[in-house]
């Protein structure tokens, strides 16, 4: 009986020393949180397309470490199933790594749960800035997010409208215009800070629910204080809105600027291509900027029309495969998926901006923020985008078209 | 004075907004006595039918005609199959609201995956422009519509037995059960006849939105207000409540700030409710003043 019992000890116990092993020769794991059902089911869906195109990139390769890479959804588009998700990822699926997150709020809460597992968080496109402000010891961020936009809103207002518009940046009057949360409002605080530094006059700051069903009055208090540019952050209905109440009240700022959204055809659907003709937006970098900014973004383009049998629904897909390729780096050269090699690697990593297909470069900060990372500037042509800022980002033979409203 | 001018156009229009959406709440509410949460939803069903029935080339003033009584059949079918059954048991009936609410929110969501519709015909850009007073021709459509429907509803209720029937149900129900009226008829006409109103309201609102599927909460709220405020189960209560709440929104958000215009006509409808509780064109009904209990 006793040796029974040996053997059957001896023989759990070798099982259980086997499973890392076994392990170890299998593929890595990445478990990837978005929200895949649900209002934002197409951002979380591209996002993931994203991250498969550069595994698929990689496993093409041979993988990493001699390990091909699998990618395994994790379906969260709040914070309370982001836990969940992230519970399931990393007792049932056993994922190495978790990466992220076209939702700040399920970042935050998925990235908390993935540290009890001790599991690195790796977000590619969530934009709130407290996610690396908390300082949590296994998360990083490889995307630009919400200050990175406020900056780029900013130099491109400076760089690219003002010297459109014949004015210098000491003369120009700025409305800015966000929408009540701590999403536009915290954009809007850096905006204006960045703006009276360089002696621009900020006229007003308009702030909105993004839920209103009027926002005439918004758009007669920016008319009243006649601003040569009108500088918008919110989401896509109050952004429609917007616009469309600024046409009905005959309000023609010299420039518009939107932040965050507006480049997509919903947009494009609600007010037409006439309409739209001249707008800019400050958005995640898209497949047509040139190579010398973003090398491979052609190549994306051709791997995701492949696959996919379409264009991209969404420019956030080209920042997420770039965020995937940073990751894999990253665990080349830590030669491990645990989370504090993985990191100090990733801390390690030096390139310089224009590195990849996003014109990304990697250089984290103390709180493992790529500060290398930033959004580009569009402008709606004839009914499409088209980069237009940074300058070497856009296409020999792209201008600035007439920015006045017609 | 041309700004105070556009502000009092656009307060106006946006009343027009609130009134056809209160109107079909505020008749439910006061004839059924239920509050009907997923009204909102209502409205947004048929933004959406609105905007299918234009993807096959049937524009929004056509659509009304055919979205309006598919939401009165609509109605009479949440009223006979789900509210119904609940009559005795009101607390229920508000949860069924409720639930009917996440619904018609989720399948909406699963059909649509959330992303924002426009339904954006050369309409929605014509603006009447009097001595730099401008005024969108959607919303002095909407304005228009929800007037005439003020007015055509309190002639239906004054005028015709089923209107009349109506008001004494409204004034005692047992009462009115007594004189030989069908109540449970009634209702079931007045819920079809609100939710045919929400048909009326999103057909003629679609033009102006981005559609989402969350859309019908950012009108309800107001419409609580503005039908309280107006009077329960009164016509030109909400009418008027309507006009009040626009008003009021446009001015508050020019002249203070467009991110408390919410909270400062909360302040004065509390303010209206402590003066006069009924609302301001609103009379209790015999058992809300007590003079008899809720009928069984």
């Amino acid at each position: 009986m006793r040796t029974v019992l040996e053997r059957w000890l001896f023989t759990a116990f070798a099982i259980t020393l086997s499973v890392p092993a076994l392990a170890q020769s299998g593929p890595i794991r990445i478990g990837a949180i978005n929200p895949y059902s649900g209002p934002m089911a197409l951002y979380g869906d591209e996002v993931s397309r994203g991250y498969q195109l550069a595994i698929d990139e990689a496993n093409a390769k041979g993988g990493v470490l001699g390990r091909k890479i699998e990618l395994i959804r994790g379906d969260a588009g709040n914070p309370q199933q982001g836990i969940t998700a992230a519970e399931k990822l990393a007792t049932q699926d056993n994922v190495d790594i978790f990466v992220g997150t076209y939702v700040s709020a399920v970042s935050n809460a998925a990235s908390d749960t993935a540290l009890r597992y001790s599991k690195l968080y790796w977000d590619t496109n969530a934009l709130a800035a407290d996610l690396t402000e908390r300082g949590l010891p296994n998360f990083v961020r490889s995307g630009p997010y919400a200050r990175s936009f406020a900056d780029i809103s900013v130099n491109g207002t400076k760089e690219l409208l003002a010297p459109a518009l014949g004015k210098s940046v000491k003369d120009l009057k700025v409305w800015i215009e966000h929408e009540d949360s701590i999403y536009g409002t915290s954009i809007a605080q850096r905006q204006k800070a960045l703006l009276e530094k360089d002696g621009a006059k900020v006229v007003g700051v308009g702030a909105h629910n993004f839920r209103a069903i009027d926002l005439t009055d918004s758009i007669l208090r920016a008319k009243g204080a006649a601003p040569d540019v009108w500088i918008n952050t919110g989401y896509v209905p109050d952004g429609n809105l917007l616009l469309r109440t600024m046409r009905d009240q005959g309000f023609k700022p010299p420039a518009v600027m939107l932040v965050g959204t507006g480049d997509t055809p919903e947009t494009l659907d609600a007010l037409g291509a006439d309409y739209l003709n001249g707008i800019t937006v400050v958005g995640y970098p898209r497949p047509d900027q040139t190579e010398t900014f973003g090398p491979g973004a052609a190549a994306y383009l051709a791997a995701y029309k492949k696959k996919y049998d379409r264009d991209p629904i969404a420019p956030q897909g080209m920042t997420a495969y770039v965020g995937m390729q940073i990751l894999l780096e990253a665990v080349a050269a830590a030669g491990s998926t645990d989370m504090e090699k993985v990191r100090a690697a990733a801390a390690k990593m030096d390139k310089p901006a224009k590195s990849y297909a996003t014109g990304f470069g990697v250089k984290f900060d103390q709180q493992f923020q790529n500060e290398r990372a930033f959004p580009t500037v569009v402008q709606w042509q004839s009914g499409k985008v088209v980069t237009v800022y940074p300058k070497e980002a856009a296409q020999p033979g792209v201008k600035l078209i007439s920015l006045q409203r017609q | 004075m041309e700004t105070f001018l556009n502000i009092l156009v656009s307060g106006i229009l946006l009343g027009g907004i609130y009134s056809l959406v209160s109107i079909g709440l505020n008749l439910i509410f006061g004839v059924v006595r239920i509050v009907n949460f997923a009204q909102g939803e209502f409205v947004m069903l048929a933004m959406y039918a609105t905007f299918f029935l234009s993807t096959l080339g049937i524009g929004p003033y056509y659509a009304v005609f055919v979205v309006a009584p598919l939401m009165f059949v609509f109605g009479l079918a949440v009223q006979r199959l789900v509210l119904q059954p609940l009559q005795n048991e009101p607390m229920m009936q508000i949860f069924a609201t409720f639930g009917l609410l996440i619904l018609l929110e989720n399948a909406v969501l699963a059909l649509t995956r959330g992303e924002g519709l426009s339904l954006a015909g050369p309409y929605s850009r014509v603006v009447i422009d009097l001595f730099g007073l401008k005024a969108s021709g959607v919303r002095v459509i909407v304005f228009v519509a929800a007037t005439a429907i003020a007015i055509a509803l309190m002639l239906f209720l004054h005028r015709t037995m089923a209107g009349k029937a109506i008001r004494a149900v409204i004034q005692d129900r047992q009462g009115a059960r007594l004189m030989g009226i069908n109540v449970e008829r009634t209702y079931l006409l007045t819920f079809a006849l609100g939710s045919a109103l929400a048909g009326v309201a999103g057909a003629l609102l679609a033009p102006i939105y981005t559609l989402s599927p969350y859309i019908g909460g950012n009108f309800i709220l107001a419409a609580f207000a503005v039908v309280v405020l107006g009077g329960l189960g009164s016509v030109p209560g909400a009418y008027i409540g309507g006009l009040a709440v626009g008003l009021m929104e446009s001015f508050a958000g020019y002249y203070v700030d467009p991110a408390l215009k919410q909270a400062i006509w909360f302040i004065i409808f509390v303010a209206v409710l402590i003066v006069r509780p009924s609302g301001l064109l609103g009379r209790a009904g015999a058992e809300e003043v007590g003079l008899r209990a809720e009928a069984p």
